[in-house]
């Protein structure tokens, strides 16, 4: 069985004309007649599915939709159409460092990042120290963590995260935080959950790493799925896409810039 | 029932929540828990000084009376309060990964229980000091704060889920919350007020006096008022019925006594228990499903 199933997936976001904040506005916006929302469809009728241990890189310029789609397999979004199914334990790595607490210590953010990740008391002690020697914390977790520096937070909420023992990992744009050293670090930590078998699907504009570390990729524009095959394949054509779109707009530009 | 055992496979969620809260809304003060006692005591402070001193309240135990009104009081509005931020404020947490959103009005729920239970040490270390017989009817603390439990969560439900799309209802809550203190029976006995008659010619006094009779059955529909009359009958009154009028300046004995009887008899406390209950209990109902039914915008809205 596939550890994600994913079959005609619509997502639509409204998007009010002149964004309501307030009940005033709201009332002035009926009373106007200006009800209508914009709509904007962020994926459409996308269709796939990704076997136990293949890793997928998921390609396309920004506003294509794959913070979306890998929203909607976290769960974080619902889809509008369609439906999703994903098997196993999840670690979706959003946003990372975010959720944390400023006034707790570190010690208490890990507790609580790790219980909304799906891991209990006891699951999260016998993972602690190893989730603070990754980090690389030691000595920082009795302090608050607003005294930490953002490389921190964000080191440590990857920490929590790889320490989940997920079936599927969900890889939004993380790959590069930390120092050098970190990165450098984590990445070896991604090549250890591949050979362990684990699911990966990861969200990169860096198309390098895509077709080092994927075998397959995914190319979406405008919510469209264009390309779905080998992540080599993909990224030359996505590459090739890129440049005739900037060969277009040079040419379109070039007798502006050189007034003859 | 699938939602049930889905939030109790959050239960760590939740428990951290209720923990973080504690931990941080008194951060910084070298006081910490203490404010949760002292916080009220120092209010009731005031109201003894303002209603007793100053205005000559006939009231034998104001500070009981007082005080056994306003803990109820300050749980149900802290927690309608912190509803309109509680899920605004955890944007970061609805964004990054799933879990049951309904957890975060439990969360701020709960949070306020555990106040309300610190709260009570000051009652008995109260009670100690005026030496008052405990008995069986201060079991009566327990459905009434049953009631305003379930009367607060349908109501911070709703409020949670539409104060993420419109930052007016925080205004609205906090202003209607200082009326409906005042249309409760805090500071005052409730035989005073429906013994009420106005009379006045001013146009204003007209639409009151108008409108009176159907204002004090509202009044006592309002399960905040009927669980403060509970938290009275059973602490202070061995389980009486909560109309009382009392007699002082202004009432002969007599006349306070034949008064309490007719209110008696024209409020029918039973049924009043009864009608806040099923207010009480529909606004659990439709604020969780009026909460579910937007919860899955939040991770929309930015």
């Amino acid at each position: 069985m596939s550890r994600i199933e994913v079959r005609d997936l619509w997502k639509r976001y409204r998007r009010p004309h002149q964004r309501v904040n307030t009940l005033k506005e709201a009332l002035v916006a009926f009373f106007r007649g200006q009800t209508g929302y914009e709509e904007f469809w962020a994926l459409r009728s996308i269709s796939f599915t990704v076997e136990p241990g293949e890793v997928v890189g998921v390609v396309g310029p920004n506003g294509s939709g794959k913070s979306t789609l890998l929203a909607i397999l976290a769960r974080v979004l619902v889809p509008t159409r369609g439906t999703v199914r994903v098997e196993g334990r999840v670690c979706p790595m959003l946003e990372l460092g975010t959720g944390f607490h400023p006034d707790l210590t570190g010690r208490e953010n890990v507790y609580l990042n790790a219980s909304l990740l799906g891991l209990n008391r006891r699951e999260t002690r016998d993972r602690y120290g190893a989730i603070v020697e990754f980090a690389e914390l030691a000595e920082f977790m009795d302090a608050p963590v607003k005294t930490y520096s953002s490389g921190m937070v964000v080191r440590l909420g990857f920490s929590v995260a790889v320490h989940l023992d997920p079936d599927v990992l969900l890889i939004d744009e993380v790959l590069g935080v930390g120092d050098e050293h970190f990165q450098h670090k984590s990445f070896e930590r991604m090549m250890e959950f591949k050979q362990q078998g684990k699911t990966i699907l990861v969200v990169s504009h860096e198309l390098n790493a895509i077709g080092r570390f994927c075998e397959r990729a995914i190319w979406l524009d405008h919510g469209h799925m264009m390309m779905d095959s080998t992540s080599d394949q993909v990224v030359q054509k996505y590459h090739s896409a890129v440049e005739e779109v900037e060969r277009a707009a040079a040419q379109v530009r070039a007798p502006h810039a050189h007034p003859v | 029932m699938k939602e049930i055992a889905e939030l109790w496979r959050y239960r760590e969620v939740l428990l951290n929540l209720v923990h973080r809260n504690l931990r941080v809304r008194y951060k910084n003060s070298i006081l910490g828990f203490f404010w949760s006692l002292l916080n009220p005591l120092m209010q009731i402070g005031v109201w003894y000084f303002v209603f007793k001193i100053i205005m000559e309240n006939p009231e034998r135990n104001y500070t009981a009376f007082l005080i056994t009104g306003f803990l109820p009081w300050l749980f149900f509005s802290q927690t309608v309060l912190d509803s309109t931020a509680c899920v605004t404020q955890e944007m970061a947490l609805v964004k990054k990964a799933y879990f049951p959103r309904t957890i975060l009005p439990l969360a701020a729920l709960m949070s306020n229980i555990v106040h309300l239970a610190l709260a009570f040490v000051v009652l008995v270390g109260l009670f100690a000091i005026w030496r008052v017989d405990v008995n069986l009817h201060y079991l009566l603390v327990i459905p009434a704060t049953l009631l305003i439990v379930t009367f607060a969560y349908g109501l911070s439900a709703m409020l949670a889920a539409w104060s993420v799309f419109y930052a007016d209802v925080k205004f609205i809550v906090g202003n209607l919350l200082s009326l409906w203190f005042f249309l409760t029976p805090i500071l005052y006995p409730l035989g005073n007020f429906l013994g009420k008659q106005v009379t006045g010619k001013d146009w204003l006094t007209q639409i009151i006096s108008d409108w009176l009779p159907w204002i004090k059955q509202v009044y006592l529909l309002d399960p905040v008022a009927i669980c403060v009359l509970g938290y009275r009958s059973g602490l202070l009154q061995g389980g009486g019925n909560p109309i009382v009028v009392t007699s002082g300046p202004a009432r002969s004995p007599a006349v306070a006594e034949a008064m309490q009887a007719q209110l008696r008899a024209q409020y029918p406390i039973g049924l009043y228990i009864l009608g806040s209950a099923a207010i009480a209990i529909a606004f659990a109902v439709v604020g969780h499903i009026i909460f579910l039914r937007k919860s899955h915008l939040f991770a929309e809205r930015a």
